[in-house]
């Protein structure tokens, strides 16, 4: 009994030692989705982030859903200070009430993003800009595709993969069909009937972005819809891979941050922020990542420039409203559960 | 008395973890299956509604699934136990020496990740997977076997991932199966098809149907393997559930499902457990 009542003691004392110093120690846990974007995140965002401020960064990764599943399972007590995620599960997470709105007088540089950066209410603030758009194998594909239309062409049964709806460009792709084929918001029939064909000569329907990598390297594939980030550090590695924006507009992906309700370090939260928004690391996560900037004084290189969407291709852009799609997303999943991927 | 606090001591640690992290988590999942969901908003508070069950049993395709994930769990559980049997007979009664080789070879998997067998599952069974190639290569098909993301390649999968578990009941019951009893059968007459059919048989029902349990109840739960072997067309209960709370966020939905889900798994097991004591007890 005496024994169990020192380990006690010891154990309260050797507590009581730690705790106060693990709490002094300023940590960050930033949110954020696993792959070549947390690499790329750790060497553009952390790295500038640890260096100014002698805080530390812990990397939790998850994709946007299960991130938003944890935001709202931890409901106001989240154990993250920092997420990034699409912007309609941040959209979803603004109007659950579960994000703290950045103050726009405590980042430096927020004069320097584009206006259409910002959500609903500051309450989050897009990062960076892709698109879902046509990849293709420039080997076996001699004439650039440069419509959706192409993806169905005959030849292409059995070469092609497109995402599950799962993923963004699963539901992305089916919004730029039902449009194409004259659906609307409310009536997405058109989509899923012209996309059915297409899924069923689909290889696989992806639901990791990274399935796509082997299938082209495997020679499984042709043309795909995927993202043009993905596919600019695919054919940096030497993959057979190259860009096509269909002319009736890719549809544009809006990585963004938000800062969950409850996060004790706010300020060191908006700090980190700053630093993602600052021209520095937004060059730098371009050119790693092949990614759209959202700061105006970004020069991209012309490798790059290639690659991501620029001028005329974003004034092409679907931009889908993340308030609606976070609303619609939920039926329209079911509807493609019953009627595309049965 | 001290017999009555024996047994509580002996049970109670057991009881106090599953109390605690296996029936307060699932009570606690009770209020949210009757909430309403707005998506796009969250959970409706203060709302109730009795739509998120009746949607499974209105809905074709929650039906369809659930119906699915039924005869998956039926068709594995059959499979593993006629590939099992064999095998467990052969290590209880066959020689001694094959005894331990052949149970090292029957536990071996259990030392292997799910996901890494999973994986490997997919290096073979996929369209330019080592069956199809070799399959192709040798002239006997032209196109690839779709052996993915249906039934077939669930069913391959899971019957090997749950083998060892049938295998190991079957030997433990094969055990305990008196040889003199077979000897007394077979004394008196009878064929060695008939002893095996009229003594072995029953005198190992109550392991044939705990093992089945066991690989019945694994198969409708697991989640890793359907996700991998199943992929976003092939759904079943379990991978069901996940999207409704991962993908969708509508957890009073993935809620209801699991309770139902649950609420299967025990009828099954009350419902084998009466069936083996009614058998057993014929023997």
């Amino acid at each position: 009994m005496k024994i169990t009542t020192r380990i006690a003691k010891a154990t309260a004392l050797a507590g009581a030692m730690l705790l106060p110093a693990a709490a002094s120690a300023e940590e960050l846990v930033v949110g954020a989705f696993g792959g070549s974007f947390a690499e790329n995140a750790k060497a553009c965002y952390v790295e500038p982030f640890e260096k100014a401020t002698g805080a530390t960064v812990t990397l939790k990764l998850a994709n946007s859903s299960q991130h938003a599943a944890a935001v709202r399972a931890t409901a106001g007590e989240s154990d993250m200070d920092v997420i990034f995620m699409d912007d309609a599960f941040a959209a979803q997470l603004k109007n659950e009430g579960l994000t703290e709105k950045l103050d726009r007088s405590k980042l430096t540089h927020a004069d320097e993003i584009v206006p259409d950066a910002w959500g609903a209410d500051d309450a989050y603030v897009v990062a960076m800009l892709s698109a879902t758009t046509i990849v293709y194998n420039p080997q076996t594909v001699t004439t650039p595709p440069t419509s959706w239309k192409d993806l169905f062409d005959p030849k292409y049964a059995g070469r092609v993969t497109i995402g599950d709806i799962s993923g963004t460009t699963g539901w992305q792709f089916l919004m730029a069909v039902n449009k194409m084929e004259g659906g609307s918001l409310d009536d997405i029939t058109p989509g899923l009937k012209a996309i059915k064909p297409l899924a069923e000569n689909s290889v696989v329907l992806y639901t990791q972005a990274d399935q796509v990598v082997s299938l082209f390297e495997r020679g499984e594939v042709d043309i795909a819809v995927w993202y043009p980030d993905r596919a600019g550090v695919a054919a940096q590695k030497g993959l057979p891979v190259a860009v096509a924006y269909p002319q009736e507009g890719a549809v544009a992906i809006k990585p963004s941050v938000v800062m969950p309700k409850g996060t004790q370090r706010s300020d060191l939260a908006l700090k980190f922020i700053d630093q993602v928004l600052s021209a520095e690391s937004q060059k730098c996560f371009s050119e790693a990542a092949f990614i759209g900037s959202v700061n105006k004084d970004v020069k991209l290189s012309d490798e790059v420039s290639k690659i991501v969407p620029t001028d005329e291709v974003v004034k092409k852009l679907l931009f889908l409203d993340p308030n609606t799609m976070s609303q619609k997303l939920p039926e329209w999943t079911r509807q493609w559960q019953r009627e595309v991927a049965r | 008395m001290s017999n009555w606090k024996a047994g509580v001591l002996l049970f109670g640690p057991l009881a106090l973890l599953l109390i605690g992290v296996f029936l307060v988590p699932v009570l606690l999942l009770a209020p949210t299956s009757f909430h309403e969901y707005a998506p796009g908003v969250g959970i409706v508070a203060n709302s109730w509604t009795l739509e998120n069950y009746a949607r499974i049993v209105t809905d074709d395709y929650y039906r369809e699934v659930v119906w699915r994930t039924l005869y998956l769990g039926l068709g594995v559980t059959v499979s593993c136990l006629l590939l099992g049997y064999p095998v467990a007979y052969l290590i209880v009664r066959g020689p001694a020496r094959l005894r331990l080789p052949l149970t090292l070879l029957v536990i071996f998997p259990l030392m292997l990740n799910l996901v890494v067998r999973s994986f490997g599952w997919i290096a073979l069974l996929s369209n330019r997977g080592l069956v199809n190639n070799f399959l192709i290569q040798t002239g006997l098909i032209g196109a690839p076997l779709k052996l993915m993301f249906n039934l077939t390649g669930l069913m391959i999968g899971m019957t090997h991932i749950y083998l060892p578990f049938m295998v190991l009941m079957l030997v433990a019951a094969l055990q305990n199966v008196p040889r003199d009893v077979e000897a007394a059968a077979a004394t008196l007459g009878s064929s060695r098809s008939h002893v095996f059919t009229s003594v072995t048989l029953p005198l190992t029902a109550p392991g044939i149907i705990s093992g089945s349990i066991l690989v019945f109840v694994l198969t409708i739960s697991a989640l890793v393997t359907p996700r991998m072997l199943g992929g976003p067309t092939y759904k079943v209960m379990a991978t069901l559930i996940y999207d409704e709370y991962m993908q969708l966020l509508d957890w009073p939905s993935g809620s209801a499902l699991s309770f139902s889900l649950t609420v299967i798994a025990i009828a099954i097991i009350w419902a084998s457990s009466r069936i083996t004591k009614r058998w057993a007890g014929m023997a």
